[in-house]
């Protein structure tokens, strides 16, 4: 173990760790301004820490404080077992964070003869770990739901429970076929083979080379993660809360917090499977390395556009409604942060004009290749968290029957299906 | 030293959680128990750098088994005074486990003999495995997917035999 090995490990579980859990305030965040774009309103956005308000994102804090200082109800109900009854939750949460430790979040460091992945937990299967360790999430459901003692939790569990059960299998069955298209249970080399073209023109994007496997990865992701339309676990119009009745507090906030992970994991999963990860599309990652110069003008032609564009339309939004005296400090935020966008752009220009022109350094260059596959991986995991948001504010929930007879009957025979085509494709291009 | 210590902790939690499984009146907790074995079971995998193994194990008997079981468990819904009384359970727990003890030790010895595989400290390649289980043991693999049919088939019989018997009375 070199240092070198070691600062790339802790700072990639740093990184995944927090790309885990400060995606939930802001998931959060999304999730109500969302909401509120597609009901015509506006979502929470007055909450603020000195004048500092980040469009709304600190509500989400003070939802947290909230949560901590609430008392802590258990039901008197439940006799035996009060402990599991405790732990269910930690069992949903852990799972959903653990899942998420096996993303590749930038293509392997080589620095000089050593291969370091930038990947939390730095397995080459990783495509097994998620499937293992993302089947747990519901066990907690399920001694929630049961350990509750009454018909609606154990309701929500059953169903959870049986949902999962039917999903499971196309979810598998789409994977299957994947790792049948990439040849590897591995998700970097999966993100490696996608860089390549198909037909000269598309990159080779699983969405490209297995459509049907796509949607069906979506669809039962979706299902996996219990977001609507696949909300039938717990329904607030037939079965209260579902598995959630009983819980308050910091437990209920477990339960919320694992669904916004496992929401992200989700969409983790999606990007690196079938829209390649942290790829840029037509632009490999040797490319990026052979052609630095290249790509750090890009970059610095790029950088200003950007940041004038966003500080532009932070001046416009950023302020209180005519008509309203009180600023309450909206000024000197948007004042306060167009000053650190310009330092922070400034930096950026001048690290990158010594890396292109004036240093030779190797390093650097690779660590600035990996630096942008991760914030390419993280717009993406946004674009995509954003399209699980607007599902849920847009379609209506199925009902329960309608849920297994979709699971059983249209998305199992078809990713069967799927699979014999793509093991007769496989094997007729081998030949 | 670190190795000795982490075995004796996960071996103590599949003790454990077999005996939870076995000793529970509740379903449910047997459950758990079963769980924590399984877990601690896969824990017991990777300690011997057979990572691929311990997500199998994991994969399978938690993902699988123990869901399924947990799902039958929600759908029965087993109440309190409906479990079965057993008065006697601890005895007989005992007594059949020194029943069972000569073959435990019998089992240890043939196990003990077999040349330890794991201790070289290569860790296995899921390819490897693939590829052996397609070819060397292609066998034994199909000789077990029988057994899994036959087992479905004898579930499913079992469970439509009261819906089969209506039929042929009406």
């Amino acid at each position: 173990m070199s240092t070198a090995s070691i600062i790339v490990a802790i700072s990639s579980f740093a990184l995944g760790t927090l790309l885990a859990l400060m995606t939930i305030p802001v998931l959060v965040w999304l999730e109500r301004r969302t909401a509120g774009l597609v009901q015509d309103r506006l979502g929470p956005n007055r909450t603020n820490i000195f004048g500092f308000r980040l469009g709304g994102v600190v509500q989400s804090f003070a939802d947290v404080v909230k949560l901590v200082l609430k008392e802590e109800y258990y039901p008197s109900h439940i006799k035996s077992g009060k402990w599991l009854f405790m732990l269910a939750p930690i069992i949903t949460f852990v799972a959903a964070l653990l899942a998420f430790m096996v993303i590749p979040f930038a293509d392997t460091l080589i620095i000089g003869d050593e291969h370091l992945r930038v990947q939390p937990l730095p397995i080459d299967f990783g495509v097994f770990w998620y499937l293992a360790v993302s089947s747990i999430g519901v066990i907690g459901v399920i001694f929630g739901g049961w350990l509750s003692h009454n018909k609606y939790s154990l309701l929500g569990a059953a169903r959870a429970a049986s949902m999962v059960v039917s999903y499971e299998l196309p979810l598998g069955l789409s994977i299957l076929a994947f790792i049948i298209t990439y040849d590897t249970v591995d998700f970097n080399a999966m993100v490696t083979s996608q860089s390549e073209l198909l037909f000269g023109f598309l990159p080779a994007w699983g969405i490209f080379m297995q459509p049907i496997a796509s949607i069906i990865l979506i669809i039962t992701l979706f299902a996996e993660t219990n977001r609507n339309p696949f909300t039938v676990a717990e329904g607030e119009s037939e079965i209260v809360a579902g598995f959630m009745t009983e819980y308050s507090a910091m437990k209920f906030a477990m339960y919320f917090m694992a669904e916004y992970i496992a929401m992200n994991t989700a969409s983790a999963v999606i990007i690196t499977m079938i829209f390649g990860g942290y790829q840029l599309p037509y632009i490999s990652t040797q490319m990026m390395l052979d052609n630095f110069t290249t790509l750090a003008i890009c970059v610095m032609i790029a950088a200003p556009i950007v940041v004038t564009l966003f500080i532009k339309w932070m001046q416009k939004n950023n302020r209180v409604r005519p008509g309203m005296a009180q600023d309450k400090g909206r000024e000197f935020e948007t004042k306060f942060f167009t000053i650190a966008f310009i330092v922070m752009t400034i930096a950026i220009e001048f690290i990158l004009l010594y890396l292109a022109f004036f240093s030779e350094n190797l390093l650097a260059q690779s660590i600035y290749v990996t630096v942008i596959q991760i914030a390419t991986f993280v717009v993406k995991l946004m674009i995509f968290n954003m399209f699980f948001i607007l599902i849920r504010w847009t379609l209506p929930r199925f009902r329960y029957d309608q849920v297994q007879k979709l699971g059983w009957y249209y998305l199992l025979p078809l990713a069967l299906l799927n699979i014999f085509v793509t093991a007769l494709v496989v094997v007729g291009v081998s030949l | 030293m670190l190795e000795i210590s982490i075995f004796s902790i996960l071996a103590l939690f599949m003790i454990g959680g077999a005996l939870a499984m076995i000793l529970n009146k509740q379903t449910l907790f047997s459950a758990f128990g079963f769980l924590l074995a399984m877990i601690a079971l896969g824990g017991l995998f990777a300690l011997l750098d057979s990572r691929f193994l311990a997500i199998s194990q994991i994969m399978v008997a938690v993902g699988g088994v123990v869901v399924l079981s947990m799902l039958t468990i929600l759908t029965v819904n087993a109440k309190e005074e409906a479990l079965p009384d057993e008065p006697n359970k601890f005895k007989w727990v005992f007594f059949t486990s020194l029943l069972v003890l000569p073959f435990t030790l019998l089992l240890y010895k043939v196990l003990s003999t077999l040349p330890d595989y794991f201790t070289k400290g290569d860790s296995i390649d899921s390819k490897l495995i693939g590829k052996l289980l397609f070819s060397e043991w292609v066998l034994p693999f199909e000789i077990v997917s029988i057994l899994l049919l036959a087992a479905m088939l004898g579930a499913i019989i079992i469970a439509r035999d009261k819906v089969v018997y209506k039929g042929d009375k009406s």
